[in-house]
């Protein structure tokens, strides 16, 4: 049995930096997944975000990103994409904490998850509101397409659910599943 | 001629905390505070059903999800006159200690230890002579020789490999890095088992909550964790047991590790005992209830003006009518349309953004003010307030902290030394080891309970047809916070939050006066200006929580903060 974390991050009430969790909770409503695959929301994690990928087989993160492509573009990162970069000194000592994170688990308890995957897409607005701008909300089905493909090439299965569960509490509009 | 020092962190959602400092003859000379983004997240819940807003307030920040929940329930309670049932609030505060204890370990060892700790010393050290001065100092068991060899060489591998950015501070060599080799390994190893104690805090509130982030168990009348001590869906005693276990291996660590390393840590810095106080005005609100309606409770609330602990003015309750009529915000120096201060039930949020002015605005944040003050709030408050009073559990970790203080730096250490940088440290490392002993009378208060064959946890909210008000407080890791809701049939007309964070960021106010970040900077040591390493000891001394709301990840990893000398 292959442990997965598939993880959506960001605040679902500014914006487009809700997509991590609107795609999380899009997945969870509409498919069921092998035993070992685990979805969770984690909204904006500092470091026990650790706590959360120790172990892990393979790693997906969905979250929004500033890559400077256009809003709604998908871009998919790999490890070293994630780690390529320290964090410098920061002021604030509650910023989130990914490429921290992931650095710990490695470097320090050898416990970082073998396969990473983010999925990224890019914001448009960052307005305070719990409704997506409609260019991400268009990308909504590519970026879980990417999650879905990703666990094809790590061979854990999921069915489509005949009836999905309840929608998306917070979101203003309701996705059309399927 | 007075240099400028801008501390901003960059992120690609215009930065959070920024501060700037002007530098006289190696000393701050005047201070700026200030928020540089924007979020009215309140907003949001106007219109929203009362029962579901902790459910929306706990996404306000991605660390301290817990306590906008509970403060919001409690906001709700508040105006309802609902009781909460026993069990409930023992639940309850069984989250909010295990909460703030992992909160706590994770704010001194791995954002904020290395302000002080050199990593680059680690490698010089003997792990013999670290171990037997280790032992001089704590009964823990985890100081042996080995376990501090197995730390050094993480380092000596993370420097080889050269990794050592994974620490996200640069300060390596500061001259005001003074700690032996032998010391910096200790923390380290320590900063290392920091990391697995607080996540076995963090899975008592993932038992009792459900989930974490974002706990799933409360509801306003309660909590909803069926008690049933023979099922093992529900709240029984194979959880409850452990549950008990956890907490005690979280105690041993905060009183034998985290509360000792703060204690020594300090005593090696003891002008820091000088730097850093600021507003001597304290503000910290009752919490750990104790009965149903809230009359009782372990951890006391109150006021201290001018730092007279002589003259502790003790708040009843957490939603003492004294608090409640004593609090605004104003608006003079932040980017908001508006005049004079507001009471946050009458409180605006509608932005005028006018660009960086110390003269004029300057943040996003407003100033709240208690009685027209500002008001230092956090760990260092609730225990100054509780010593005031002669509180006796805060006595006895209070004093013991400065008894161990006193021994190590051979200095007569007083309750006067903690208006300081290190105070807040040390008084985070008392409410800790406060709340150690707390989690295991909470959980038997729970479990005697239970036993009586009292199985209640939710009381049924019933709404009023007029217009009520409500406030729910908690004292929160980072200190007192409180949500403020204005109810009409039966939808949200008005909320605000007033968190730790703005209380002690605030920009000046009316009367011109500082906060107490900006306060507590001013004639502090500036040893490079380049490196202002002087100025994150005393801000992160605070633990501050400005960059909560957003998170979006920066691929090309970015510097996070600059740092800007003109």
């Amino acid at each position: 049995m292959k442990r997965v974390l598939i993880a959506g991050i960001g605040n679902i009430l500014l914006g487009d930096d809700g997509v991590g969790p609107y795609v999380l909770r899009l997945l969870e409503v509409s498919y069921s997944f092998d035993e070992g695959v685990v979805l969770e929301d984690l909204g904006t994690p500092a470091l026990d975000f650790i706590d959360h990928i120790a172990g892990l087989d393979a790693l997906i993160v969905i979250d929004s990103v500033d890559n400077g492509e256009p809003a709604g573009t998908i871009t998919l990162y790999r490890n070293d994409d994630l780690k390529r970069n320290a964090p410098a000194v920061r002021m604030d000592t509650h910023s989130p904490a990914i490429t921290e994170s992931l650095l710990a688990a490695e470097v320090f308890f050898g416990v970082s998850p073998r396969e990473i995957l983010l999925v990224g897409v890019s914001a448009g607005s960052y307005d305070a509101g719990c409704t997506l701008t409609d260019v991400v909300k268009d990308a909504v089905p590519l970026a879980r397409q990417a999650v879905l493909a990703e666990l094809d090439r790590l061979g854990v299965s999921y069915r489509g659910k005949t009836q999905a569960d309840s929608g998306i509490w917070w979101s203003e509009t309701q996705p059309q599943l399927g | 001629m007075a240099k400028r020092i801008t501390i901003d962190p960059i992120t690609r959602i215009e930065g959070h905390l920024r501060v700037d400092v002007e530098v006289e003859n190696n000393a701050v000379s005047n201070a700026w505070a200030s928020c540089t983004m924007w979020r009215g997240i309140e907003k949001i819940l106007r219109g929203r059903d009362p029962r579901d807003a902790w459910l929306f307030t706990q996404r306000f920040c991605g660390v301290c999800t817990t306590v906008h929940a509970m403060a919001s329930v409690r906001s709700v309670e508040d105006a309802l006159k609902l009781e909460v049932p026993l069990n409930a609030q023992y639940v309850r505060n069984l989250i909010l200690i295990a909460h703030a204890l992992h909160d706590h370990i994770v704010h001194f060892y791995q954002l904020s230890a290395l302000d002080w700790v050199d990593v680059l010393q680690i490698p010089k050290a003997d792990p013999a002579a670290a171990s037997k001065l280790a032992e001089s100092l704590s009964p823990w068991t985890r100081n042996s020789r080995n376990e501090l060899k197995a730390a050094q060489d993480k380092v000596k591998a993370v420097a080889a490999s050269g990794q050592l950015g994974i620490f996200a501070n640069g300060y390596w060599g500061h001259p005001a890095m003074k700690l032996s080799p032998e010391v910096n390994l200790l923390a380290f190893a320590h900063y290392l088992q920091a990391l697995e104690y607080q996540r076995k805090a963090l899975q008592v509130v993932g038992i009792l909550g459900a989930k974490t982030p974002h706990i799933q168990t409360l509801t306003v009348g309660g909590v909803t964790n069926a008690i049933d001590l023979d099922s093992p869906s529900a709240l029984g005693m194979d959880r409850l047991e452990m549950i008990r276990g956890l907490l005690a291996e979280v105690a041993q660590f905060v009183q034998q590790v985290y509360f000792v390393d703060v204690c020594a840590v300090a005593a090696m810095y003891p002008e820091w005992f000088k730097i850093g106080g600021g507003v001597h005005n304290y503000l910290a609100v009752p919490d750990l209830p104790l009965d149903t309606k809230g009359t009782a409770y372990d951890l006391p609330g109150g006021y201290i003006m001018n730092g007279n602990l002589t003259g502790t003015h003790p708040f009843k309750t957490a939603a003492d009518k004294e608090f409640r009529e004593s609090v605004t915000e104003d608006v003079t120096h932040s980017y908001y349309q508006g005049g004079k201060p507001l009471h946050p039930w009458n409180g605006e949020t509608e932005p005028e953004f006018t660009g960086w002015n110390g003269d004029q605005k300057y943040s996003w944040v407003k100033s709240p003010r208690f009685q027209g003050h500002p008001m230092q709030v956090g760990p260092l408050a609730q225990v100054l307030v509780g010593y005031a009073q002669g509180h006796p559990l805060t006595k006895k970790y209070a004093e013991l902290a400065l008894t161990k203080v006193s021994a190590i730096a051979g200095i007569h250490a007083t309750p006067d030394l903690l208006h300081s940088t290190l105070g807040r440290h040390a008084a985070r490392a008392i409410r800790a080891a406060m709340l150690a002993d707390l989690a295991d009378k909470h959980w038997q208060l729970l479990v005697n309970n239970i036993a009586k064959g009292d199985f209640s946890v939710h009381n049924q909210p019933v709404f009023a047809s007029h217009e009520v008000e409500g406030v729910g407080t908690h004292e929160a890791p980072r200190g007192t916070l409180s949500h403020w809701v204005v109810i009409k049939d039966e939808k949200i007309k008005n909320y605000q939050a007033v968190v730790p964070s703005t209380w002690n960021a605030s920009p000046r106010d009316n009367t011109g006066a500082s906060g107490p970040y900006e306060a507590s900077l001013l004639h502090s040591p500036i040893a490079d200006p380049e490196k202002p390493l002087e100025v994150l000891r005393t801000i992160h001394s605070f633990d501050p929580c400005m960059a909560c709301a957003c998170h979006t990840f920066d691929p090309s990893g970015k510097q996070i903060a600059k740092v800007k000398v003109l």
